[in-house]
């Protein structure tokens, strides 16, 4: 195990007191569960000069129900309370079922809603040691000039992982954002770019304090369907979710989302256009167009990205299957 | 069973299902591994590894590290100009690189500081500068002509060429009615180990005297590597191996972190700690290569086979380690499961700039066991034949030699045959695979395979027995087994106690098992090649009986009769067939102490020499007393949609001779279907220019609990007539009929035969999308005529 260069730890008990912190502290890092800034740490990807833990900030607990229906997620509420949830698995079983995808038992034990929601981008050159790293000659991600997925392109390809997101965004998820300016509240979506390294679209010092998910709406169905090699552990070669309600034998709302596919979790969109169409064929080939079009699996993992792409599709179209049913 | 006998009777060991005598330790978190040893008077070691994959050295620039607060030395290739390496004939490697690097990841320097992270940042201050090489990372490319060589005696990188062939091979294929011939490739596997590597070493200055602790399976070998790198005289060396971790071969030559850790403690004169991370675990590999195998095999119409030819060629790794043994291996392991008339074998070893390879658990066999039952698979069902059914005409007699001058004396592959077949329903397996279709493709396969119990002949040939065991009894009634096997997890300590507590009828309790320190137990050539329950374990039962001819005479002094009239009942030694109460051992070892003082019995075991190969060149290794046998079944379901294989079932009969721990050779087939698992299925190194992209055990897939499918373990005991009580090889063997049942089962569900391992989504799903395209455009063709 590699040894992680030392750091001021502080733990603030609430966002205000956070929020102070990052604005003294430009290079502090939060602290969730760890599970992704530890690699990172021993790594020697990051050295941060302080690291936050926010597993004690008041207004980043529990998962509550609302008056009108929705439910609001602490950041630091861990995704083994999501995934069990009883409220939760009753109202948006997707998102339940996103965060119990994630990793393994004990990261879930862990892992939290904010963390896993601003999961580090991955990239086969770029989650490696110092050591690897230098004798690579770095990347465009992090201290190099290259990108090694892309050679010629002055963007970075690093993908985005997290499995909640995804399921959180066919709910129609909003974030409670805080920080130096005036708390805001904000679609999930609006918080992601496509962008390897900036995939976070969060002025400095700010934060996630909590998700948002309305209230159901009637009719409206989904599920997460995620494609890795090893059952537990891994990350998502691909992810998909799917949300559709069904008038008659048409669709009446179909919203679709991918993980580990962009730099970001994707939020497929222009799906408005099949309101009022029948999931034969002609509509799933036409989906199918439309997520390969807006999706953009780089060789940034192990497994090969014509894979990643294929699955993605696959998965589309069998999840719009299982949900409209028969 | 539980009825009172009248008299004691002697406690029966051999064949008990005794949990693993060091299992408490393990399971409490007691158990001390190397890491975990008192280290606040120990320095950091840390090393530097090369960035580049093949270049000449032009100065290793360490000015700035040493100059660094808390570093107490560096030192480089210029410290230690002896070269290492397992095989005496193939010693090419330093500690830490001198005038080339070969791979990236080599060692080039190390640091000592008084704590890790200043070790660390000195490490990263150390410059290199160099002349750069090509990189070569496949054998086609080292072996291109006028490639730069490696290593300067070795022409076109070709470590070692294998040409073999017993029998006529031209007359066995044209005796055939079906040869057929395709090339697999199978990606290089790591061990992945649980515990990543340790060593301690202490280096007393005042008595200019070594204590090292590693993370080894073979302490002798690096008694030996650390003595001759050193230059200290092998008397002034103790080699301690603590707890470890697992090792499936990893561990099965001295590695250079261990040699580095002694050199650096000699420097500061004191106590350093090297403890590898993960990625350095990797980069120090010797797992097994990445192996291109073409097979082609002649079968008659009734299933016989009548040829194989062979052809495999290994990307070794920048050095030698065990490679020319691993390429001997493949070779010789084509024969001695099947009655094969015919095998002609050429086997290349290849020098690439990439970490060393080495042993692996199924050393040398795994890949072409793979190639083989691929392809008996694919002829079988291209002849009408049952896959078992065509095994069957193919078997061994019980007792024979085979053409390359194997020796069979026990051979259980019919029962383990037997056993799978009925026990997975093989017969109904159509009517099981009833909904196989759409999204779930089912599928069932079968393969056989077999390996040894131990290399006939050792690595270091010193004219000393195969193995040695001291036991020791004194004033207390303790019996002390003091042996060098290694322990690492396999549970050999457990075994040497019940073969001596079977021998002696004793108590269980009476027995303490002393492993692994070199100023204490007997020298043992270690833990590898499955050789410690047939050869030390023989030791053992040779000690065990000479201790009881001891006690049987001190009794008969106590009884007054002929040592031939006593009767050992174990606990109680008495005249046979009289109804005295006779003496307790207690009583007995207190006699056996007069006039002597404390025994200590020792026990030998020494392969006979009809035993150790041909008289061909390379014809020691495939050698040993005893091949164990091994039949898997495996039922999968494939997503049609993902490409992802699911194991569902898996039935595996393993013959080892004799089960003396039928709960621990159990554990250990179950292992070996698990590790074939990882490389059927996920597990792979691929490198990028030298670089291995999956140092971490994220993207280097080891199935997890989840993915470990039920596996139904029957063991068949075929008493071998050489082994302890019958006992041979238990925890290799099966691993080899995984993976080639998994890709039949696989083929058949989805009608692909991959030529690839692993069989990872990605492979399977590009394969279904390629046929589904060739499909339709052969159909348009057609129609389009």
């Amino acid at each position: 195990m590699e040894p992680i260069a030392p750091f001021q730890f502080r733990k603030p008990a609430t966002v205000a007191e956070l929020s102070a912190i990052l604005a003294d502290e430009p290079g502090a890092r939060l602290l969730g569960g760890g599970t992704d800034l530890l690699p990172n740490l021993r790594r020697g990807i990051e050295k941060p000069p302080t690291v936050v833990d926010i597993t004690a900030v008041d207004e980043m607990q529990a998962i509550r129900r609302l008056d009108d229906g929705s439910l609001r997620i602490g950041a630091a509420v861990t995704l083994a309370e999501v995934a069990e949830h009883p409220d939760l698995r009753a109202a948006w079983p997707v998102v339940a079922k996103g965060a119990g995808e994630v990793a393994g038992p004990t990261h879930r034990l862990m892992g939290t809603v904010g963390g896993n929601l601003c999961l580090d981008t991955r990239c086969v050159y770029y989650n490696q040691s110092e050591w690897w790293r230098t004798a690579n000659d770095y990347c465009l991600k992090k201290d190099g000039e290259m990108c090694h997925v892309a050679p010629k392109s002055k963007k970075c390809f690093a993908a985005y992982s997290g499995d909640l997101a995804p399921a959180a965004l066919v709910a129609g998820a909003t974030v409670d954002v805080a920080g130096p300016h005036a708390p805001r509240t904000v679609p999930l979506a609006d918080i992601f770019q496509e962008d390897g390294i900036d995939y976070l679209v969060l002025a400095p010092g700010e934060f996630v304090v909590a998700l948002n998910l309305p209230a159901p709406p009637p009719g409206l169905v989904a599920d997460y369907a995620k494609v890795r090699v090893r059952g537990s552990i891994d990350f998502p070669l691909a992810g998909v979710a799917v949300a559709l309600a069904r008038d008659g034998d048409t669709l009446a709302d179909l919203r679709i989302a991918l993980t580990g596919t962009n730099s970001q979790p994707l939020a497929v969109t222009g799906l408005d256009a099949f309101a009022g169409k029948a999931p034969d064929e002609d509509t799933l080939a036409a989906v199918e167009r439309l997520v390969a079009k807006q999706m953009q699996p780089m060789r940034s993992t192990f497994t090969p990205q014509t894979y990643r792409r294929q699955v993605a599709l696959r998965l589309t179209r069998r999840l719009i299957g299982d949900l409209f049913g028969d | 069973m539980s009825e009172k006998t009248a008299t004691p009777a002697p406690a029966r060991m051999a064949g008990a299902r005794l949990p693993l005598i060091d299992g408490i330790e393990k399971v409490t978190g007691r158990a001390r591994y190397t890491a975990d040893l008192e280290h606040h008077d120990a320095y950091a070691g840390r090393i530097f590894r090369s960035p580049y994959s093949h270049a000449e050295i032009v100065a290793v620039d360490t000015a700035a590290a040493r100059a660094l607060p808390g570093v107490l030395a560096v030192l480089t290739g210029v410290d230690c100009d002896v070269p290492y390496g397992i095989l005496p004939i193939a010693r090419n490697e330093y500690p830490l690189a001198r005038g080339k690097v070969r791979y990236r990841g080599e060692p080039v320097a190390v640091v000592v500081a008084e704590d890790p992270l200043t070790a660390e940042r000195a490490a990263a201050l150390i410059r290199m500068q160099v002349n750069e090489l090509p990189g070569y990372y496949t054998p086609a490319e080292s072996r291109v002509p006028g490639a730069v060589r490696l290593h300067d005696d070795k022409d076109g990188n070709l470590e070692r060429d294998v040409h073999h062939e017993f029998g006529d091979t031209d007359a066995g294929f044209a005796a055939a009615d079906i040869v057929r011939e395709a090339t697999f490739s199978c990606a290089e596997v790591t061990h992945m180990h649980m515990e990543p590597h340790a060593t301690v070493a202490e280096y007393d200055g005042e008595r200019d005297r070594l204590t090292v602790w590693s993370c080894t399976q073979v302490p002798y070998y690096v008694h030996l590597a650390v003595e001759k790198c050193m230059g200290l005289d092998s008397s002034r060396i103790r080699i301690i191996k603590p707890f470890i971790g697992g090792g499936f071969g990893a561990r099965t030559e001295t590695l250079n972190f261990e040699i580095i850790t002694c050199l650096a403690a000699r420097a500061v004169k004191g106590k350093v700690r090297m403890k590898l991370s993960r990625e350095e675990t990797f980069l120090t590999h010797r797992g097994r290569p990445q192996t291109d195998v073409k097979m082609k095999i002649g079968m008659t119409r009734d299933g016989k086979l009548t040829a194989c030819q062979c052809e495999a060629v290994q990307a070794g790794g920048a050095y030698g380690g065990y490679g020319i043994v691993t390429i001997l291996y493949a070779g010789a392991l084509l024969n001695a499961i099947y009655d094969l008339p015919a095998v002609k074998y050429d086997g290349y070893r290849v020098y690439t700039n990439t970490p060393p390879c080495g042993a692996m658990r199924g050393h040398g066999t795994v890949d072409v066991r793979h190639a083989f039952e691929c392809m008996v698979d694919r002829m079988a069902e291209e002849l009408g034949l049952d896959p078992f059914a065509v095994r069957r005409t193919n078997l061994l007699p019980r007792d024979t030699e085979t053409i390359n001058g194997l020796i069979i004396k026990s051979y259980g592959l019919p029962e383990c045959m037997d056993w799978v077949e009925a026990a997975s329903g093989w017969k109904d397996r159509t009517a099981r695979k009833n909904g196989s279709g759409g999204r779930v493709l089912k599928g069932f396969g079968m393969a056989c395979s077999h390996y040894v119990s131990g290399a006939a002949k050792p690595v270091h040939w010193t004219g000393e027995p195969h193995a040695t065991i001291n036991l020791k009894v004194d004033f207390d009634g303790g019996i002390t087994i003091l042996t060098g096997a290694a322990d690492i997890g396999q549970g050999s300590s457990t075994i040497m106690a019940q073969v001596v507590g079977e021998v002696l009828g004793i108590d269980f309790g009476r027995l303490t098992v002393i492993a692994n320190d070199s100023a204490v137990t007997p020298k043992d050539n270690g833990s590898y090649s499955s050789r410690v329950t047939f050869m030390v374990g023989n030791a053992a039962l040779d000690a065990a009986q000479r201790l009881k001819g001891v006690f049987v005479a001190a009794a008969a002094r106590r009884l007054d009769c002929k040592p031939e009239d006593v009767e050992c009942l174990g606990e109680v030694y008495r005249v046979a067939g009289s109804q005295d109460p006779g003496v307790s051992l207690k009583d007995v070892i207190a006699e056996a102490l007069v006039d002597t003082g404390t025994i200590t019995v020792k026990g030998t075991f020494t392969v006979p020499k009809a035993f150790q190969g041909g008289g061909h060149r390379g014809g020691a290794v495939g050698s040993t007393m005893g091949f164990s046998y091994a039949t898997t079944a495996v039922e999968v379901s494939v997503d049609a949609d993902t490409g992802q294989v699911t194991v569902d079932d898996v039935w595996v009969a393993h013959d080892c001779g004799y089960a003396l721990n039928p709960l621990s050779v159990e554990g250990q087939v179950q292992g070996a279907i698990w590790m074939g698992l990882g490389q059927a299925m996920s597990e792979e190194t691929q490198y990028a220019n030298g670089l291995p992209t999956a140092p971490n055990i994220i993207d280097y897939r080891v199935p997890t609990i989840v993915e470990s499918p039920d596996i139904k373990v029957k063991i068949v005991e075929s008493l071998d007539p050489n082994g302890p009580f019958g006992a041979k090889e238990a925890s290799e063997g099966a691993l080899s009929s995984f993976i080639p049942a998994l890709a039949n089962a696989v083929y058949d569900a989805t009608g692909i035969r991959l030529q690839e391992t692993p069989i990872t989504p990605d492979r399977l799903l590009d394969a279904m999308v390629k046929r589904e395209r060739d499909a339709r455009r052969a159909a348009s063709q057609k129609g389009a005529a």
